[in-house]
Order: structure tokens, then sequence, then C-alpha cells
């Protein structure tokens, strides 16, 4: 969460020159060559985060299977070595189930938003020795959108999940329980709603003269091939995709991206290459030769801008917003516990009890110069979320040690701290932590000045 | 309505802290055994201090960067008593991220910059070890403020520290977590272990246990070669084996946040 980046090509580096150079020192310990690249960057608005939407929660609740999900999903631990030691997890690059567009590892990407699932760095024998990242795509409406991978590689979701793990990570070999509550969870990722869209993925409502046209436009066959269309391959009844792949002039075949939520989704194309419809329209003008006029380029855009909407995209991110999110991975301790299963309850412990380190960080301590005032709050909030993660850690070893009673009675114990007591501590501390903008930007900004005196000459 | 939740949380954790010393006089002793191991502690983060005062004005750079972390071993070393104790010394020297004094002040200068414009900062540095190593010998120290000192350095240890921690600059975090594991295994077994024996043996093999685990998670060449999951793990079971301890000792539950009792 908060260092998350730094960490992220800090390790990168680490792990690149072991990668590279066998048992090398990577962070020696004199101190003199620990490297971060002068692109490192520091987060700074990761304040706003994806909005996450259930298909199940639109009748329900989430079942135990997506929320177990979920939490492998925000596992390091489920993707081998050198990820559980970067803290990386697939929520890490499909931040929320979306995509994360500023992710960026020093080696393995080429810009923000992409990553090479075929470097060396997460698995060696995977690595095919060219840097040819792809985009990080969003999981929205994963369902919809088979097959999987830019180039369509996978027909089945399962086996691509698999592949992920197995080969892009190394990681080892997931139970099919665990793949299949993987699955579950990116199934029940929806696309965020857009009250533009109709019936058969007409625009509706209050829509602008400049998106009709664009509409008009998108469904035009194209001059110099009658057969060709956007909407033949963007199929708007169909979610904008036509479950093909096609050789576009980019560089090979693949397949044809939803535009649903693509507002959301640049950089745009398999390698991330533009960075706006505009680009891309400017793109499919030349390659076909559509003869668009300036206008008609600006009707497409609104049109595409129209479709790729989705009701508030991002949330604030704030205590409440982590604090649901861990209550939801904590459903998963309900089961686990009465039934003595000692690797689920030693997954959610480790992933929840990081989540929870990670919020207790966004309460700096009193050795924290870019903080001051609230330190009785902080001292308190702090204080009661280790106590949170040391509950966890008993829990795990009671059930470890088989013994269940004794777990249960701490998450009793667990959840009723979980239900006033803490989310009433964070909300008073709440002023002088880092989800305080002021107090943010105060800290990046020492943490930057602190970094960039690396990069001075000597 | 806010207020009631909050003294109920902090009821809750205060219900959890135990009763009166059963064998004070034990740990009592143990606590002053500890203090010839904490002068000497301080006693060398101050040597160190003094030659990176006499390094920097002399310009040698490569000097002035081994007097510094030298006196960074002594200090980390002596942290089960500082985060206890004196806790407003140990927020000043140790202040991070724009510190305008202390350690990491000096250490941006020095391994940032590569300055040894660093006069003013190394004799704040020397004059706070100073003081501070000449009230070592009168300083009241209480098995209860080392228990808690231990507690809170044992969680500490456990934070991920893959992006270089606090010395991210130095590169000195393993040793910074090296340091301060060595601090809690001499604190542990010079105060806590025998009295806790007595009364439950099998709760103090598992405190050691934890102990060497740490060791052994750390005895890595470098930083990206420590499992932090184990670590986080084993710090965890840590401090809850001397929470645990805490009851037996007769001692009150340990704090996790350096705060007034
Ligand atoms: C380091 C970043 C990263 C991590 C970690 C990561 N992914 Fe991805 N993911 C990508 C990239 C890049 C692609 C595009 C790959 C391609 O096109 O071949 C992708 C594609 C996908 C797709 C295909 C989507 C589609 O519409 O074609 C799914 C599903 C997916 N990832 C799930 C996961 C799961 C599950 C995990 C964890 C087990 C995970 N990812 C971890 C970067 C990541
Ligand atoms: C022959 C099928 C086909 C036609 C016709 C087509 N597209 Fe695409 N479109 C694709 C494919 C395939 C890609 C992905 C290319 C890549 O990844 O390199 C794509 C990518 C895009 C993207 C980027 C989406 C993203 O998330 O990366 C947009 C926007 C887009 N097309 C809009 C249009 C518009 C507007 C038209 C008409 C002018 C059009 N497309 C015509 C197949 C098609």
């Amino acid at each position: 969460m908060n260092s998350l980046r730094l960490r992220l090509t800090a390790l990168a580096c680490g792990a690149m020159a072991v990668a590279l150079l066998g048992r090398a020192v990577a962070f020696p310990v004199d101190g003199n060559k620990t490297v971060l690249p002068a692109t490192t960057e520091l987060n700074e608005d990761a304040l706003d985060k994806p909005r996450e939407v259930f298909r199940s929660e639109i009748t329900g609740s989430k079942s135990y299977l997506v929320n177990l999900g979920d939490l492998a999903f925000n596992s390091p631990g489920l993707l081998g070595e050198v990820a559980r030691q970067a803290g990386v997890s697939c929520g890490t690059c499909h931040v929320n189930g979306a995509n994360n567009a500023k992710f960026f590892m020093p080696k393995m990407s080429s810009r923000p938003g992409t990553f090479d699932t075929t470097g060396p760095l997460f698995n060696p024998k995977a690595d095919n020795l060219v840097l040819d990242p792809v985009r990080i795509p969003s999981l929205r409406g994963a369902r919809y959108l088979a097959p999987y991978g830019a180039d369509g590689r996978f027909a089945s979701l399962r086996d691509f999940v698999h592949n992920v793990i197995t080969n892009e990570f190394a990681g080892p070999e997931p139970s099919p329980a665990t793949l299949d509550a993987i699955v579950a969870y990116i199934q029940d990722i929806d696309f965020l709603p857009n009250q533009d869209l109709g019936p058969g993925g007409r625009l509706v409502g209050k829509i602008s003269e400049s998106e009709r046209r664009g509409e008009a436009l998108f469904a035009k066959p194209f001059p110099h091939d009658a057969a060709m269309s956007c909407a033949g391959c963007h199929v708007p009844s169909s979610g904008f995709v036509d479950h093909q792949q096609h050789d576009v002039g980019s560089g090979g075949l693949f397949k044809t991206p939803t535009l649903r939520n693509a507002d959301f989704n640049a950089p745009y194309f398999h390698d991330g290459r533009f960075d706006n419809f505009k680009q891309v329209i400017d793109y499919f003008d030349r390659t076909f030769e559509l003869g668009l006029s300036a206008q008609d380029k600006l009707d497409l855009v609104a049109y595409l801008t129209a479709v790729g909407d989705g009701a508030q995209p991002y949330e604030r991110d704030g205590a409440s917003a982590t604090l649901k999110e861990i209550n939801d991975f904590s459903t998963v301790l309900a089961t686990a516990i009465p039934a003595g299963d000692k690797d689920i309850v030693a997954l959610a412990v480790d992933t929840i009890g990081r989540e929870l380190r990670e919020l207790t960080e966004q309460y700096p301590d009193r050795k924290n110069t870019s903080v001051s005032g609230g330190e009785q709050q902080r001292v308190v909030a702090r204080n009661s979320l280790k106590e949170l993660v040391l509950t966890l850690r008993r829990i795990d070893m009671a059930v470890a040690a088989g013994r269940n009673a004794d777990a249960a009675t701490e998450f009793r114990n667990y959840r009723y701290l979980m239900a006033a007591a803490v989310p009433a501590v964070l909300a008073s501390a709440e002023p002088w932590s880092l989800f305080n903008q002021d107090v943010h930007d105060q800290h990046y900004a020492a943490l930057r000045q602190v970094m960039q005196s690396k990069h001075l000459p000597h | 309505m806010h207020r009631m939740r909050v003294a109920a949380c902090l009821a809750l954790l205060a219900a959890m802290a135990g009763a009166r010393p059963a064998n004070a006089g034990a740990l009592e002793e143990g606590a002053e055994r500890y203090r010839p191991y904490l002068i000497e502690g301080v006693g060398s983060a101050l040597a160190g201090a003094r030659a990176l005062q006499e390094r920097a004005a002399a310009a040698d750079l490569p000097g002035a960067k081994k007097a510094w972390l030298s006196a960074r071993a002594g200090w980390e070393r002596s942290e089960v008593f500082t985060a206890g104790f004196v806790p407003e010394l140990d927020a000043q020297i140790d202040a991070w991220p724009n510190a305008d004094s202390g350690f990491h002040a000096i250490e941006a200068k020095l391994f940032g910059a590569g300055s040894t414009d660093v006069a003013a900062d190394a004799a704040a540095l020397v004059d706070h070890l100073n003081d501070l190593h000449g009230k070592l010998r009168d300083i009241r120290l209480t098995s209860q403020g080392l228990l808690d000192g231990t507690v809170r350095l044992a969680y500490e240890v456990g934070e991920s520290k893959a992006d270089g921690g606090e010395s991210r600059i130095s590169g000195t975090s393993l040793d910074d977590m090296r340091n301060n594991i060595a601090g809690i295994d001499f604190a542990y077994h010079t105060i806590f272990s025998s009295a806790l024996n007595t009364v439950d043996g099998k709760l103090d093999e598992m405190v050691s246990n934890r102990i060497e685990r740490l060791q052994a998670i750390v005895a890595t060449p470098d930083l990206p070669h420590v499992d932090i999951a184990d670590l986080r793990r084993t710090s965890e079971e840590l401090v809850v084996a001397l929470q645990g301890a805490s009851a037996k000792l007769g001692l009150q539950r340990p704090t996790l946040e350096a705060q007034a009792r």
C-alpha cells in the first residue's frame, strides 16, 4: 500500500541482479551500492483506488468461494518465491480487479501499466530473452471476454490462471479448490454500470449529437472493405467483442478487446502503445485508409468515451475501504476455523495480517517527522491494529496445533474489535494519517527528497 | 458514542493485562545484569559518533561512513532499552524521513549526497549519546520496561524491510535487524529466561526457539534473501509467546507502542 512501488522497484533491482549474476550481492551491507532507479516513484496519488463491483452483491452477498478467491488473489504466497519476497500478488497488477496503470517494474516494463510476462524476474525458465511487455488488462467483465491473454491463447479462464501461477510466476501448483476460488472471484467482477448503454449496446438517454454520429460511424462499413466495420469486431450487442483474434497491423494476432469501461483501461493495445482514444482512431484511420474527417474523429472519440464510461470508477482509499476488504477476507475464517482447515487459515492470517500491517503504517509513529499532532490518537490506532495482527497470529497458531475452540474464541474477540472499536479508533486518528491528503503529500515529498539525494552526482 | 467505543476497545485490551509481579526479585536482578550490556552498547554508539565527528572534520568520507555504521550498530543493539525507557530521545535520534538531526539526517548527507558536511549534526548526536551514557549508571531499569521494549522490537523486526526499511540510503537495514535481534536475545536470556523456565519451561523453550529462528532468517547474505513471510510469522509468534510470558511472570501485558503507562 504505502511503499509498494518503492518496494517493487527496489526488489526488482535486487532480484534482477540476482537473476543475472547468480549469487551476486544485491543489497550490499556496506551501503554503497543500493541502487534505486531514477524513475522510482512513490505512488503519490495512490489515494484513489479502482472501484470493484461484484455480480453477486447486486442480489445478495459474496459466497465463501468468491471471498476465498479474493483472498488468494491478494496473497503474494500464491505466486512463488520471488513474488512472495516482493509482496507481489495478482492484486498488485490487477488492483481491485481493474488494471494498475501505474505499475512499473524496471527491466520488466516498457512504460507504466505494462509488464513482460516472459521476462527473467519471476521465472527464468519462461524468459524469452526479449523485453516484450504487454498491457496489464482490467479483469472487469472477464467472464464475457474469452479467449484470455492479449493473443487469446487460452480458451478457458481456469487454464489461463493456472498458467499465470505455475508458468509465468513459477509458483507452486495451486490446489484445485484454490483455482476454483480464484476463477469464481474473477467471474464475479462486473463491469461498472454505464447508464448510457441500453439493450444491444446502443447508446440511450441523453446522447449528444456528436456521440450519435460516432455511433453511426462505428457501424459504417470501411470504404475499402465493406465486410469490415468497427462494430463488426467490437460487437455492441456482445460486450463489444467478437471473441476472435485479428491482425490489425499492430504486430500479430490479438483478441478484440472490450470497449466497456475502456475509458479507464489506458494505455491501449496489447503493448500499451497508445495513451488515448484519439491516437487509436488516428491509427485505424491510417491503417485502414478510412478517410475520416477531423469531425469524424471527434465524433468517434465522443462515442468511445460514452461507451467506455462507468459509474464511480474510483473510490477514495481510506481506513473504511481497507477495513471493508479485510472484513470480506475475514469471512473466510468463519468457515475455515471450525473446519480446522490449516492451509486456508494460514493463507487468511498471512494475507489479512499483511494488510493490517500496511494499514498500521498509514498512521505514522513518533519517529516520522512529516506529521505532528494527534500523537495519542496515532499511538492508539497503531496499537489496536497491532493487537489485531497478533490475535490473528494466535488463531493461526491455535488451528495449527488443533486447538480449534481456542481459535474460535480468539476469532470472536477479533470480530468484536473489528465491529466497532477499531473503526472508531482509526477514524479518530484519520486527520494525522497518510489518508489525509496534506499529511500524505508531506510524507511522500520528504521521502522523495531523501531518495533523490541518492542520485546527486558524487 | 465515539469515545465510548474507543474506551471499550482499550478496556478490552487492558483486560488482557496480567497481575502483580511474582518473582519480582529475580527479574529485577536480571534487569541489573542487563545494565553493563546497555552501557557497552550506548558506549560504542558514542565512540562511533565521536569518530564520525573527527573523520567528518578531516573530510574523510569513507572513514566517516565507517564510523557512522559502527555508531549505528551500537544504537540498534540498545533499542530494547531506548524504545522502552527514553522514547523521546529515541524519536529524536532515529527520526525520518526528513530528519534535521539524528542518524538519518547524517546518513542522507554521507551516503546520499556524499558530503562530509555533518559537523553540526554529528556534534548534536555526540551530545545526545554522551548525555544518555552519563545517565545509564543510575537510571532505574525495570523488568517491565525492558519487557515492553523487547516486545515492541520483536514486533518491529517483522516489518517488511524489503524496500530497504528506514535506513534506505545506507542499505544497513539487514544489519539493523541483526543488531535488534541480538538485543532481544540478550535481554531475554539475561532477564527473563530462567524466571520463566521455573514457572513454564515449555514457554521458555518456545521463546528461545523463535529467537533462534529469527537469527537464522536474517543470516542471509543480503536483504532480498531474507524470507519476509517467515520473518513476519516468526516475529509475531515471538510476540505472542512473550505476551503469554508476561502473565506467567506476573508482569503487565506489554503494550506495542511506546506510550506512558
Ligand atoms: C506483474 C503483473 C501481473 C500479475 C502479478 C498478474 N497479472 Fe494477470 N495479467 C498481467 C498482464 C501483463 C496480462 C496480459 C497478459 C497477456 O496478454 O498475455 C494479464 C492478463 C490476465 C488475465 C487475462 C485477461 C484477459 O481478458 O485476457 C487474467 C484472467 C489474469 N491476468 C489473471 C491474473 C491472476 C489470477 C493473477 C494471479 C494469479 C495475475 N493475473 C497476476 C499482469 C499481471
Ligand atoms: C478487424 C477487427 C477490428 C476492427 C475492424 C476494429 N478493431 Fe478495434 N481492435 C481490434 C483489435 C484486435 C484490437 C487490439 C489490437 C492490439 O492489441 O494490438 C483493437 C483495439 C481497439 C481499441 C483499444 C482498446 C484497448 O483496450 O486496448 C479501441 C479503442 C478500438 N479498437 C476501437 C476501434 C474503432 C473505433 C474501430 C473502427 C474505426 C475499430 N476498433 C475497428 C479489432 C478491431
